[in-house]
């Protein structure tokens, strides 16, 4: 009887959708109703009101700066939730981990085995191409594809190829803990001072075009856009070293009295 | 037409990835071909004409990998 319930249940749940799969508009239909309200206002404005020839930068950081303010935000709790969560002692029946003296996986030569990834490689030519290409993405965000949240994770990327590489403290630049979730909040930090000074300047919460600097007025959009980015990034790269710092701690909690 | 033919061929590609998935006996396993859905929703995403969406897809598609893969070394508990 249940199992009929349930497979009832489901034909409805998938009908639903074929059903009205005729009714959605397709992809880059110019008559739909989503492509004649507010998106034309954005393609024909993007570049002239925002000095930012990439329109999706435009309206993710210029047209809905709240939205992402608050998505960073969102980001940062959550970082800060995964280390509540996992930086608690857990109770000895709970520990799923074996214990670093079994763990230690061998190769046949009797090496531990992160050895035998090639360190020159990783840390000689990918991670600074990857450190390069995330300054790229950052400074070029409001030209070509790319931005914040990107930046941000191939920066995080290449601290974990480091942590990854050599597990030692041996790295050149480690965040601890503590450390890591400040940065983390750093980000909106940014983002909500801009918005401050706009208001300082006579405009309204993050209206770039009052920031108090003595530029064109068509600059300040890109500045504008530029320092909140850079916020963003922060933020996300940061919150992403959080969680690598909460896996760890969980680690290092399983491993003593075992 | 031609986009819809290979919008079909990538979501076939999908199901076929998350039957993977769910039906898979070894964790190390569903986590590598986890990384091939991401891999493919990357695609997807290029097709739909979001360059930005797919990129952001590709770089948090490869970092979640590296934190399963970091806790699965951890915990040492394959399914057989």
């Amino acid at each position: 009887m249940k199992k009929v319930l349930v497979v009832l249940l489901m034909v409805i749940v998938l009908t639903v959708p074929f059903a009205l799969f005729d009714a959605l508009p397709a992809i880059g239909d110019t008559a739909s109703a989503p492509n004649n309200h507010v998106s034309t206002h954005y393609i024909e404005n993007a570049i002239k009101e925002c000095n930012s020839p990439n329109m999706v930068t435009a309206v993710i950081v210029d047209y809905r700066a709240f939205d992402t303010l608050l998505e960073t935000t969102v980001m940062f709790l959550a970082g800060a939730v995964v280390l509540l969560v996992l930086a608690k002692k857990p109770a000895l029946k709970n520990r799923i981990l074996i214990p670093k003296s079994k763990r230690m996986h061998k190769d046949k030569h009797g090496n531990p085995i992160y050895h035998t990834i090639n360190k020159d490689v990783m840390i000689t030519i990918i991670q600074p191409l990857i450190l390069v290409y995330a300054v790229y993405v950052l400074f070029h965000g409001e030209v070509s594809l790319g931005g914040g949240f990107q930046a941000g994770a191939l920066i995080a990327m290449a601290y974990i190829l480091d942590v990854m590489v050599i597990p030692d403290k041996k790295n050149i630049f480690v965040l601890s803990k503590k450390n890591s979730v400040a940065l983390a909040g750093l980000g909106p930090f940014i983002y909500t001072l801009v918005g401050i000074i706009c208001m300082i300047g006579g405009g309204l919460f993050l209206e770039y075009a009052k920031l108090p600097i003595p530029v064109h007025t068509a600059e300040l959009h890109s500045i504008g856009i530029l320092v909140v980015e850079i916020g963003v990034t922060i933020g996300v790269a940061a919150t992403i070293i959080t969680i690598l710092n909460a896996i760890m701690e969980r680690v290092t909690f399983d491993d003593d009295n075992y | 037409m031609q986009t819809l033919l290979v919008e079909a061929i990538l979501l076939l590609i999908l199901i076929g990835i998350t039957l993977a998935i769910i039906f898979g006996k070894d964790l190390m396993t569903a986590v590598i071909i986890y990384c091939a859905f991401s891999f493919i929703t990357m695609f997807l995403y290029i097709v739909m004409g979001a360059p930005d969406v797919a990129f952001t897809e590709a770089v948090i598609g490869v970092i979640s990998t590296i934190y399963f893969i970091m806790m699965l070394r951890s915990i040492d508990r394959r399914c057989k």
